[in-house]
């Protein structure tokens, strides 16, 4: 393949190539071998990657949609490259940024000082429908009320910037060793050559993680894996953790609490459950404190997490923390909790509540993405670029109605890198999430789940909207 | 184990062996399409239908005795028992239900398991009748068949001894025993019905188990249907006898966890012995072999009931701590 037809716009940061047509250092060994590759071989190889992909199952599930209840995800067969030095920068970044949201998660449920200081308004913190006052007061055990986070990255021109944090039940680190599985198979011999650094041990990192959370006094303790079943879109990746770390994989029904102690009933009797890595959101966990119509999660399961015999991962409420109005606060929670400068920027954030928030960003819809603060997925948000005047207006008049509800950035020239689209090699654009874990200490493995927008032109990454996955190699230093 | 990871092992084990065992017959049925004399033709889809304890959608099948129907109807008939999603008893329900009880139970397979049984899902997903009918239906079922025979060969080379491979096999045998004693009560009840065919239909039957060479090594060539009954249901050499059927269960039975509900699980050990019992003593001094296949097929429900409320759905209050 050669890649004389590969589009290059210097407005783009490209992750293959300087903006003269050269490949970056850290690209090399790809590039080589991608111009030793015929078509047809390409070909091959994309089609046994996605071909795997079927006969395991790896499959997700899109809301809404009658047809087929199980999707495969569109992968892409050419990684994408980051070096060792690169992921270092991230890694530390990474890990400030979620010290400080698990110091502001105890704080605002606790003293709730930053508030008091004038850091965070108090509306923005307490008009979070994700706020959970049942959590007032509460101490997580540890101090760590997110355990598992999935941040969202993006890399400009300027640099890389989180575009979202993940702290609920951040999901796709299936995929990242599922597309690592199948395309480290079908390029031996670049993935050799390449030295990249390894991620399969992601499952033993989740355990340690998990088993470090585990009530005061518990040795050995038993972890559960609460899904909401087989119906949730996320399911494949329930399973699949459960199975990489030894967990029982339960639903809320397979749960009973007795005297405020977690059981799980099996085959021998009532077992002890010390651990439940939850993937059910706070809503559904439990009936007797959140939704009581919720026929998902287990009655009384919070009382025994409030008295200390079981520990929730994710605790309840730290969606309070990646609330997209909150987001706009992350930096400076860092400079207030660490007295440290932000090691990776946030995206410019407008918040509609702000009257100045407001009008700018009703101004400037026509260059700004807007997205209602409720919600994720890529569901309900507006991109004024490639949307109708007719759109547009409609759009700004829900936004009028409630602007508390919507925030607005500027339209992000995320990066692009190549990709095989109908046997050839093309630009399309890209994010990453890494997933970054904290028990008695952060771990991240070096990899993450990289969404591309396979749509030609498209910024919306999600696997719901049109999106797909690629593998992401972080090479040695 | 969790319970209900149990019960979808169960329940996997079970609906894999319903859609062996029916493809099994309807491979010979549709072979017998092609050369077999009318008359049998029909005797084989009225043992299937009273095999079931099916309706068939043809309304009724005497008419099928006549060569206009046979092949038409043939058609329907094959249609309903493969393909009829409505049919919980049907080729395609068996395998889909199976899938989707290891959906369910993923983790507790081995990686090899699932992606042969969901190739075999995958492959049938998008059939019809007309497809495979176009072609050869015997090889359809015959691949079907082989495919679930490499499911239970690749599951006996990849799977962890553990209580999830003893309850998968719990649910395998019991169903075998079912199936096993509803065939050959139907095969009798159409047997005496018709003339004419009852040499061929006896050696049918002992070629559906894999069972002819053993037979003419043990007894003659001469079919005679007392003989044939006995080494299907007590020669324990024979894979898919019902005397090692049993065995099998009452051994994955035996040595299943201790039960959180004593009282079933006595129930149920003490109403195994009597199964076995029935085929490994009262068989051979039997009058009426259909009065006792049909106590067995009884029992055997009663089984599956004991067997879920020992493990599965047992009552909470006074269940051990563990």
């Amino acid at each position: 393949m050669d890649f004389n037809d590969y589009e290059l716009d210097g407005r783009i940061y490209d992750e293959m190539f300087h903006a003269d047509g050269t490949a970056r250092s850290h690209y090399q060994g790809v590039h080589t071998a991608l111009t030793g590759t015929s078509a047809a071989d390409l070909g091959d190889i994309q089609e046994q990657v996605t071909g795997s992909f079927s006969s395991e199952g790896i499959s997700f599930k899109v809301y809404g949609d009658e047809e087929g209840d199980e999707r495969i995800i569109p992968v892409d067969c050419l990684p994408r490259v980051l070096s060792g030095s690169e992921w270092s920068g991230l890694e530390t970044g990474l890990t400030q940024r979620l010290k400080a949201l698990n110091l502001f998660l105890s704080d605002v449920y606790g003293p709730a000082r930053i508030v008091e200081d004038g850091v965070i308004p108090v509306d923005v913190v307490r008009g979070c429908p994700q706020y959970r006052i049942e959590m007032r007061g509460f101490q997580a055990p540890h101090g760590v009320w997110v355990a598992i986070c999935g941040t969202d990255l993006v890399r400009t021109n300027e640099g890389f910037k989180v575009l979202e944090d993940n702290l609920r039940v951040p999901s796709g680190v299936a995929y990242m060793l599922a597309n690592r599985k199948a395309v480290k198979a079908s390029f031996r011999r670049l993935y050799r050559s390449s030295r990249v650094q390894d991620i399969e041990h992601y499952g033993r990192v989740l355990l340690t993680t998990l088993q470090e959370l585990a009530p005061e006094g518990t040795s050995d303790p038993a972890i559960a894996l609460l899904t909401p079943g087989v119906y949730n879109s996320a399911f494949y990746e329930h399973m699949f953790l459960a199975r990489e770390i030894g967990a029982e994989l339960v639903e809320g029904r397979d749960l009973l609490v007795d005297d405020g102690v977690v059981y799980m009933r099996t085959t021998a009797g009532l077992r002890r459950v010390d651990v439940v890595y939850r993937r059910i959101d706070d809503d559904f966990l439990d009936p007797v404190v959140f939704r009581e119509d919720s026929l998902l999660g287990v009655p009384g399961i919070m009382h025994a997490y409030q008295q200390g015999n079981v520990t929730l991962a994710n605790a309840p409420g730290t969606g309070v923390a990646d609330d997209k109005s909150v987001y706009a606060y992350v930096p400076d929670m860092i400079r207030y909790y660490l007295s440290e400068e932000p090691i990776i920027d946030n995206v410019q954030t407008n918040l509609c509540r702000n009257p100045e928030g407001l009008e700018y960003t009703l101004d400037n819809l026509a260059n700004l993405v807007v997205k209602r603060v409720g919600e994720s997925g890529g569901y309900g948000m507006l991109i004024g670029p490639h949307a109708t005047p007719a759109e547009r207006s409609e759009y700004a008049e829900q936004v009028r109605a409630n602007p508390a509800d919507f925030i607005s950035q500027p339209v992000l020239d995320l990066s692009r890198a190549p990709c095989l689209i109908n046997g050839r090699i093309e630009p399309r654009h890209v994010d990453l999430r890494p997933f970054v874990l904290h028990g008695h200490r952060t771990r991240i493995v070096p990899g993450a789940f990289c969404r591309v927008a396979l749509r030609r032109g498209s910024l919306v990454v999600n696997s719901s909207q049109g999106g797909g996955g690629k593998d992401l190699w972080v090479l040695e230093n | 184990m969790l319970s209900r990871s149990a019960e979808g092992l169960y329940w996997l084990g079970r609906y894999l062996e319903r859609a062996q065992h029916l493809s099994r017959l309807l491979r010979h049925q549709t072979e017998a399409l092609v050369d077999r004399p009318v008359e049998e033709i029909h005797f084989g889809w009225l043992r299937i239908y009273g095999s079931l304890n099916r309706q068939p959608p043809v309304g009724s099948l005497e008419l099928l005795a006549q060569d206009a129907y046979s092949l038409a109807d043939s058609y329907t008939l094959a249609d309903d028992l493969t393909f009829e999603p409505t049919n919980p008893d049907s080729v395609w329900s068996g395998v889909a239900s199976g899938r989707e009880n290891a959906r369910h139970v993923r983790h507790c397979l081995s990686a090899e398991m699932w992606t042969c049984l969901n190739r075999t899902y995958l492959r049938i997903q998008g059939l019809t009748i007309q497809d495979i009918w176009a072609s050869s239906p015997e090889r359809f079922y015959a691949e079907t068949v082989a495919e679930i025979d490499t499911f239970a060969g690749v599951t006996a080379a990849t799977m962890y001894r553990d209580e999830g491979w003893r309850f998968l096999n719990l649910g395998r045998s019991i169903e075998r025993v079912q199936l096993s004693s509803a065939l050959l009560h139907a095969h009798i009840t159409a047997a005496e019905g018709t003339q004419d065919v009852s040499e061929a239909a006896w050696t049918g039957l002992l070629r559906l188990y894999h069972a002819l060479e053993a037979y003419n090594r043990t007894y003659s060539l001469a079919v005679e249907p007392r003989q044939v009954l006995d080494l299907l249901a007590t020669d324990a050499r024979l894979p898919d006898s019902l005397s090692r059927s049993l065995d099998m269960l009452s051994a994955e039975l035996a040595a299943a966890a201790p039960s959180p509900n004593d009282e079933a699980a006595g129930a149920a050990q003490r109403l195994m012995g009597r199964m076995s019992a029935l085929v490994n003593y009262a068989w051979l001094d039997r009058d009426d072999p259909r009065s006792l296949l049909r106590r067995l097929n009884a029992h055997g429900r009663e089984l599956h009931d004991l067997v879920t409320e020992t493990y599965f759905h047992y009552p909470v209050h006074d269940a051990p701590l563990r």
